[in-house]
């Protein structure tokens, strides 16, 4: 009862799992993150040879042209495997904002190779100018200036390039700035969840050829980045829920207390089996969305949200539950469950909070 | 239309079908015997004379292979009737017959006792319960201590059944009895059919929390049942009754109604007399229980789909009625709280279909504080909430 996949997906889904299952170990990320590693520079490149970037990439500039469901299959998958690069990252700023961009033929084939690594950097200090940016584009007599701060862009150590949210004479705007350039500072700090964030302060000129979108387009790009990047957080989240709920079945049927296996104990069965169910039902409502979005449809939109919101719910709930059921082992750095805890509780205010996606999902109420 | 699940354009023209018959076929008595619901069970006699109009057109039994009179509709048909026959109210008939006993008799009854039953159930002529519960006996149903000893051609039966419903309206009764007493008692249990005219059946029938009579105690002194009457092979009670439990949890499809509960929230919203509107959290709790419905109806055309492809969604039917019934519960008391004291009269004659005085409660909130009381049951019967979280733990997770 996975959900109906096509043959390609099968394909894709099946080699996915066993390049990560054979070469993403949970020691080595451990590791290397204790050296401020966040993003591991070989698993980029095996990523892009792999085709993963080159997803949601149109077939005419070199990639496959997969759709949504595509991506959140390799987005559960990092769940599963806490994959700290910033892959459902990228894969959101490439689909919803450089795919659409003017200078989509020149960046996708850049972005598919693995060479230009994007994160979109959407939030600033102050919670009231996320949507409407206080950082400014504006066109001065030696070009354009874009001048502001960005803060907690996630993975954003890990970025070549942000996509940058400002605000410009003609209304929103969609700009790239190589996190290099002169005239970009950037601090980039260690994370719970291992991927290594930062916050940007920018004022630099910015040649034409860096201006993605601007004015209705770049609005639309907004809305399509948001529900795209609910959905696939929502499936990271659910990758990460449902290994910990496996990790879980399978640590209480060795543990031995009071002489017996702790999954011999019915207080224990029925919580774990409130986890499968909720664990199943999430599913559905994430592979909804995918096909909503895929065959856009105009529910896809409250369809994103609505998986948000169930995501979010449900993944603190099982994680929180996994480490309770695991006892004291579940609370130290080397057993993997807390951080499918960490990362989950990392995703939960990505792009949106379950409180936004649920006032976003009643504004979008069907006529 | 529901856009989550695109339908091809002959299923709208086969949508556009069943409306038509459902507009001409139900009577203004029928639609108040639906809309007045507050269990799984419409008025009785309602029910019957609806099951006898489907009948008479040959959708008695949708589900059925056609030699027994099924319509060789595909699922999705099947699920477009379902939901019609709920949005244009039509009432439940009692369905123990059509939807539990039926299978079995196609799966193991005898030629002679599929022509003798069948045509009686799908007809509604014949009125069947269902003789599992004990006294004794809920959740351990295998522990039942009816009895039913051989003698000669015949077998008699002594104990008590109980949560029989509506056995005060039905002629036939399937029974669990026990055969042997020597074995573990899954082993001991055989499956009988029996005329519930046979001498030395009484049927006791007691009010729920509602003040309404759907449910009963029977009691059986020295009843003879023929030999014949045996479903299955002797002390073959248990896989049988296996094999309809799967089906009565496999069969139900939650959000059909539960989507019509949440347009009733959604009334409920809109109304300036209900007690949500001085709520502030009301509405968002109206919100997530319509996205857990989503996620409900995902998963239902999950197992739909599996079903398709000839997989048997075993234990996942158990997820979905845990899920289904708990947002059935939230609903109603979503909308106990909305109507509040305005709920509160209870009036029993406004339940008969042929009603039309006043009623105490606006009309919204009629049936509301009984929905409520009837929607505990929701997780206690057809085994209970406990029973299929055990379910999943063994059969899905492995514990």
């Amino acid at each position: 009862m996975s959900g109906h996949m096509t043959e390609d997906q099968t394909l894709l889904q099946d080699a996915a799992e066993r390049y990560l299952r054979d070469s993403y170990d949970f020691n080595q990320r451990r590791g290397r993150i204790a050296e401020g590693v966040y993003s591991d520079p070989n698993q980029w490149q095996a990523f892009a040879e792999m085709g993963w970037l080159a997803l949601p990439v149109a077939e005419e500039f070199g990639g496959l042209g997969m759709g949504v469901r595509e991506m959140a299959m390799l987005a559960e998958l990092c769940g599963q495997f806490l994959v700290t690069e910033p892959l459902i990252d990228a894969l959101a700023a490439t689909h919803a904002i450089i795919g659409v961009g003017l200078q989509q033929e020149s960046l996708l084939p850049r972005v598919a190779e693995g060479e230009l690594i994007p994160v979109a950097a959407i939030d600033e200090a102050e919670t009231a100018s996320r949507l409407t940016p206080a950082t400014t584009l504006t066109y001065t007599d030696e070009g354009w200036h874009l001048s502001g701060a960005k803060h907690w862009i996630s993975a954003g150590a890990s970025a070549t390039h942000l996509t940058v949210l400002a605000l410009s004479a003609d209304g929103l705007a969609w700009v790239l700035v190589p996190t290099a350039a002169d005239g970009v500072e950037c601090e980039r700090f260690p994370t719970h969840d291992g991927r290594g964030g930062m916050n940007c302060r920018f004022d630099l000129l910015l040649e034409a050829d860096h201006i993605l979108l601007q004015g209705q387009p770049a609005s639309d790009a907004l809305e399509a980045y948001r529900a795209l990047a609910m959905t696939l957080s929502s499936a990271e989240t659910l990758g990460a829920t449902q290994a910990a709920l496996d990790t879980t079945v399978d640590y209480t049927k060795q543990r031995v207390q009071f002489g017996q296996p702790l999954a011999s104990f019915q207080a224990l069965q029925h919580r774990m089996s409130n986890m499968l169910i909720q664990t199943e039902l999430t599913r559905s409502l994430i592979y909804a969305a995918c096909n909503a979005a895929d065959s856009g449809r105009d529910d896809a939109a409250r369809f994103a949200r609505a998986a948000k919101v169930k995501a979010t719910t449900v993944g603190r709930k099982v994680s929180q539950e996994a480490i309770q059921l695991h006892g004291g082992i579940a609370t130290t750095d080397e057993y993997i469950v807390g951080h499918f805890f960490k990362r989950i509780t990392a995703l939960e205010s990505w792009v949106c909070s379950k409180g936004e996606a649920l006032k976003e999902f009643m504004a979008l109420s069907p006529s | 239309m529901n856009a989550s699940n695109p339908i091809p354009t002959d299923y709208e023209t086969f949508r556009t079908s069943i409306r038509a018959f459902l507009r001409e076929a139900l009577t203004p008595e029928l639609v108040r015997a639906g809309e007045r619901t507050t269990s799984v069970f419409s008025d009785f006699e309602a029910g019957r004379r609806w099951q006898s109009i489907l009948h008479a057109k040959g959708w008695g039994a949708p589900e059925w292979p056609m030699e027994h009179g099924g319509t060789g509709w595909d699922i999705q048909q099947r699920y477009i009737f379902l939901e019609e026959c709920k949005l244009a109210n039509a009432p439940n008939p009692v369905m123990m017959g059509v939807q539990m006993l039926g299978p079995m008799l196609m799966h193991f009854g005898t030629e002679a006792q599929k022509t003798q039953f069948l045509p009686g159930i799908i007809s509604g002529d014949d009125v069947w319960c269902q003789g599992y519960s004990e006294p004794g006996s809920g959740s351990d149903l295998a522990s039942l201590k009816t009895t039913a000893d051989r003698d000669g051609d015949e077998y008699v039966v002594n104990g008590t059944k109980i949560w029989t419903s509506m056995a005060h309206h039905s002629n036939w009764i399937f029974c669990l009895v026990r055969t042997d007493k020597n074995v573990k008692p899954q082993a001991g249990i055989s499956f009988l059919l029996i005329d519930m005219a046979t001498p030395g059946i009484t049927v006791a029938p007691f009010p729920s929390l509602d003040g309404e009579v759907e449910q009963c105690q029977v009691f059986f002194e020295n009843v003879r049942v023929p030999a014949i009457n045996l479903l299955g092979e002797e002390n073959q009670g248990w896989t049988v009754a296996k094999y309809l439990l799967e089906f009565e949890r496999g069969g139900q499809h939650f959000t059909i109604e539960l989507k019509k509960q949440l347009g009733k929230l959604q009334g409920a919203l809109a109304n300036p007399n209900s007690r949500a509107v001085d709520d502030p959290t009301y509405a968002y709790r109206v919100a997530e229980t319509e996205i857990d419905v989503m996620a409900l109806e995902q998963t239902e055309l999950r197992i739909k789909g599996s079903l398709s492809a000839g997989d048997n969604p075993g234990a996942l039917s158990s997820l979905v009625k845990v899920s289904g019934t708990e947002l059935g519960q939230r609903c109603a008391e979503l909308l106990i709280e909305a109507a509040g004291q305005s709920a509160m009269p209870w009036q029993s004659e406004v339940l008969a279909p042929d009603y039309t005085g006043d009623t105490a409660a606006p009309a919204e909130s009629v049936t509301t504080m009984a929905e409520y009381i009837n929607s505990r049951a929701t997780t206690i019967y057809g085994g209970t909430a406990e029973i299929q979280r055990g379910i999943i733990a063994k059969h899905v997770l492995g514990l």
